[in-house]
């Protein structure tokens, strides 16, 4: 199996870790050798079809430079790398990397950038252009699945390729998979969930510390559950395009209509949330968390809502927790630990290992 | 609001045409969002598919000839228009693969796309120089479809979003565009074209991608009528149809739409409304999810059952026969099969419960291959059956969504018939119960159309 990698951050280098790592495991279940054959970051492209040196690769990159400038003597055999330009970007890159001469296994195309909800044109481009290319694509970026899922899906559908994108949501915990296989032969009414662990964390802290919204925040930068800029989390958009996402995964065990994108989902987040209305709850046996809802007409919705505390949505930190209303079961609830760069390789590694095995026809 | 304006070839039929064409859409930009979608001007789409015929057959004079009549058409428009330099540059394209296609002698389906593809060029190009407007064609506007050249489906999620893509910043910003219809690329931006449907599909897919209020479809009548009025002279001018109805229309006659051509219109809830170029003040037929105004089928005040009545002109009925096909499963897949190899299009079907036949009806044009295509495959299975066929025959439907669930409107149909003399060889009903189709002479066609139409009281 040949992967190729778009980004080179946390997730990517965590990612390339683990392949290295994991090389005897992963070639026993994926039925061969699994290389990087090619990765890029936002400057340049390092490539070698039978795969990079990966500790040269991670510690070219430590020195702050682009993988574009890795040299090709210690890159691995074959391995050629070069700068992007106005003419060459990563689609480019990808749509070469489907004519690399290899094994026959699955190529797969990794898209691990930014979920930058304000550009996701470019990711959508990265993985069209992998799929028309015949190569299949793992997403871990979820603004390109959030604005255009439908037609994501279409295109690998048409090109007999897989998509597959299970780190987008709960990373570390299968929530997409395990949610879907709950609902498989029931029928779905309506879902509730807790998917962004920042935003869980300060709400958390706000009940259980008596701790106003702004302290809590600070307290989430410094423990390295928030960024820098927090806007993404607070504001409610991290789990606006989660929530799309999962109602996707979950279209055809819902009533029909669109598939839905952001546009269609009503954001409102924390910001501000004043320590008052947390207090009132609480006196009421209520705590306030941040729920991405969709009703039974398919209707999205991400804003602060009340729920039982000490009942199964009341989770703690940064745990996430999905709440399935289903017709005949009830109500499924599936709660595990949230995201973290190693956590997200691991989706991605559960990706691949997927995709291998449908691939060879399993 | 923001409202996609399709034109069809006798729009633009001339730069006369193209001008009034330009200034329907200036003033209707004073007021909405507009992006106008532009079919080839008239006669060239055929003028270019013989043309590639000619170069494929390496009939070079042919070829000559009627490459300088689509030159000759276009230039002369371009003159009058001061836009010879817009389409100078695409002649001369579609002069190098004609030359490419005649040196090979060979014509694919994919190359036939590329060269029919030059109609909807050259009057994009035309019109979007008179508004001084960006002219772009299907791929650039975002319309991906797959393979199949000729008759191309578009991918329709990645076209929505696509189109969003490419379309939305421009006409956000307040760019003028022109778009080619017809004409779009697959997904690796190979020129293909849609096929049935056409201009008025590339309408519907950007009305439904750009979330528009409206799509007008112009062309060179009114809008849909309750009847052909060259049969019925008070036929009446349709103000409001759903989109079951139009669909159910669709196979009748070339001023309604097809029903492909409606479906993202239908499945977005876009209304279409079409009008004439000619009478730009006249609403024309509105066709919207919502049911006219006072209940089903009202018009004016008035509510009828049946809506329409459309009539399908030279056809012909096959009857087959024979003891052999009672109660032996397969009968009919090997009626149709045979049928569907010779790209036999079955317009109608009407079997009894006793199986001792099966009628169809098929194009007048398509008989005697139909006929020809039957009586090889199924004589030669050894079981004795008969062919009949009845050669001229018309189809003459009733159709409206009222008529779901309404009793008696049947009788109301073959009574009127009946009364007017006119005998009913054939009868089909769809379990969607919006239409009944009805098969007699040709002859007798238009009487059953006013018997029928008076019944309903559809005329003025």
């Amino acid at each position: 199996m040949q992967v190729t990698l778009v980004g080179f951050g946390v997730v990517g280098r965590a990612l390339a870790g683990q392949l290295r790592d994991q090389h005897a495991l992963l070639e026993r279940l994926t039925g061969g050798a699994v290389v990087l054959a090619g990765v890029c970051d936002t400057r340049g492209c390092a490539v070698a079809p039978r795969g990079l040196d990966i500790d040269a690769l991670l510690a070219h990159k430590a020195t702050g430079q682009s993988v574009g400038s890795f040299s090709s003597s210690t890159g691995g055999e074959g391995a050629i790398a070069r700068g992007f330009d106005a003419g060459f970007g990563p689609a480019q890159f990808v749509a070469a990397q489907g004519r690399l001469a290899g094994d026959a296994g699955p190529r797969v195309v990794v898209e691990s950038g930014p979920s930058d909800l304000k550009h996701p044109a470019p990711a959508v481009e990265n993985l069209l252009a992998a799929m028309r290319s015949g190569l299949h694509a793992v997403s871990v970026n979820k603004a390109p699945l959030a604005v255009a899922m439908a037609a994501l899906l279409e295109a690998a559908a048409h090109n007999r390729v897989q998509l597959r994108y299970s780190g987008t949501v709960g990373a570390g915990t299968p929530v997409l998979a395990l949610a879907r296989q709950a609902a498989l032969g029931d029928r779905v009414l309506g879902v509730r969930a807790i998917i962004n662990g920042t935003t869980n964390f300060i709400l958390h802290r706000m009940a259980s510390q008596d701790e106003a919204f702004d302290a809590a925040l600070a307290e989430a930068v410094r423990l390295g559950y928030a960024e820098a800029d927090p806007s993404n989390d607070i504001d409610g958009v991290d789990t606006a395009m989660k929530l799309v996402i999962l109602a996707n995964h979950l279209h055809d065990l819902r009533d029909g209509g669109h598939r839905p994108s952001y546009a269609d989902a009503r954001v409102q987040g924390i910001r501000g949330l004043s320590l008052a209305l947390i207090r009132e709850a609480r006196a009421r046996g209520k705590t306030i968390k941040l729920l991405g809802s969709i009703d039974v007409d398919g209707g999205l919705k991400v804003e602060p809502t009340e729920v039982d505390a000490g009942g199964p949505m009341d989770t703690p930190r940064n745990v996430n927790a999905v709440c399935l209303s289903l017709e005949r079961c009830g109500e499924v609830t599936l709660v595990g630990r949230g995201a973290g760069g190693p956590e997200t390789a691991t989706a991605i590694v559960r990706d691949l290992v997927d995709i291998a095995r449908v691939h060879r026809g399993g | 609001m923001r409202i996609v304006m399709k034109f069809g070839g006798t729009s633009v039929a001339d730069a006369e045409r193209i001008r009034h064409v330009a200034a329907l859409v200036v003033s209707a930009t004073a007021e909405h969002n507009v992006v106008p979608v532009v079919s080839a001007m008239d006669q060239v789409t055929e003028m270019l598919l013989d043309l590639a015929d000619a170069a494929a057959s390496g009939n070079s004079m042919q070829a000559e000839a009627l490459l300088k009549a689509v030159r000759d058409k276009h230039l002369a428009a371009a003159y009058a228009l001061g836009a010879q330099q817009a389409v100078t540059a695409l002649l001369e394209r579609l002069e190098g693969l004609v030359r490419g296609v005649l040196a090979l002698e060979e014509l694919t389906p994919r190359a036939r796309d590329a060269i029919v593809a030059f109609g909807e060029r050259l009057s994009c190009a035309m019109l979007a120089h008179v508004l001084g407007a960006r002219a772009m064609d299907g791929r650039e506007a975002g319309i991906v479809t797959d393979d199949h050249f000729g008759e191309a489906d578009p991918l329709m999620d990645l076209s929505m979003y696509q189109v969003g893509q490419s379309l939305g910043p421009l006409l956000d910003a307040g760019e003028r565009v022109v778009v080619t219809g017809f004409v779009a690329a697959n997904q690796h931006g190979v020129t293909s074209t849609l096929g049935r449907g056409g201009s008025d599909y590339t309408a519907t897919i950007l009305g439904a991608a750009l979330r528009a209020d409206e799509i007008w479809i112009y062309s060179d009548v009114d809008g849909l009528m309750t009847a052909d009025p060259r049969s019925v002279p008070d036929a009446r001018l349709l103000a409001r149809l759903s989109f079951a109805e139009a669909v159910e229309m669709g196979k009748f006659g070339a001023k309604s739409m097809h029903p492909r051509a409606l479906e993202p219109a239908a499945a977005h809830g876009v209304p279409v409304r079409m009008r004439s170029t000619f009478k730009p003040e006249h609403p024309g037929t509105l066709i919207s999810d919502k049911q006219a105004e006072g209940g089903a089928g009202a018009e004016g005040g008035r509510v009828s059952i049946v809506r329409c009545v459309p009539m399908l002109k030279n056809l012909a009925m096959v009857n087959i026969g024979g003891a052999a096909m009672i109660g032996r499963p397969g009968s009919a897949s090997e009626v149709f099969a045979a049928l569907a190899g010779q790209r036999v299009n079955v317009h109608m079907i009407c079997q009894s419960v006793s199986e001792a036949g099966i009628s169809l009806v098929v194009g007048g044009g398509q008989l005697d291959r139909a006929k020809g295509a039957l009586e090889k495959t199924l004589r030669g299975v050894g079981s004795p059956r008969t062919i009949e066929v009845v050669p001229n025959v018309c189809v003459v439907a009733a159709v409206g969504s009222g008529m779901r669930g309404t009793r008696g409107v049947a009788a109301r149909i073959f009574t009127s018939l009946a009364r007017a003399g006119v005998n009913v060889i054939a009868i089909a009903q769809g379990s969607s119960e919006m239409s009944i189709s009805i098969v007699v002479e040709a002859s007798a066609g238009p009487l059953a159309v006013r018997a029928i139409h008076d019944e309903f009281s559809l005329g003025s």
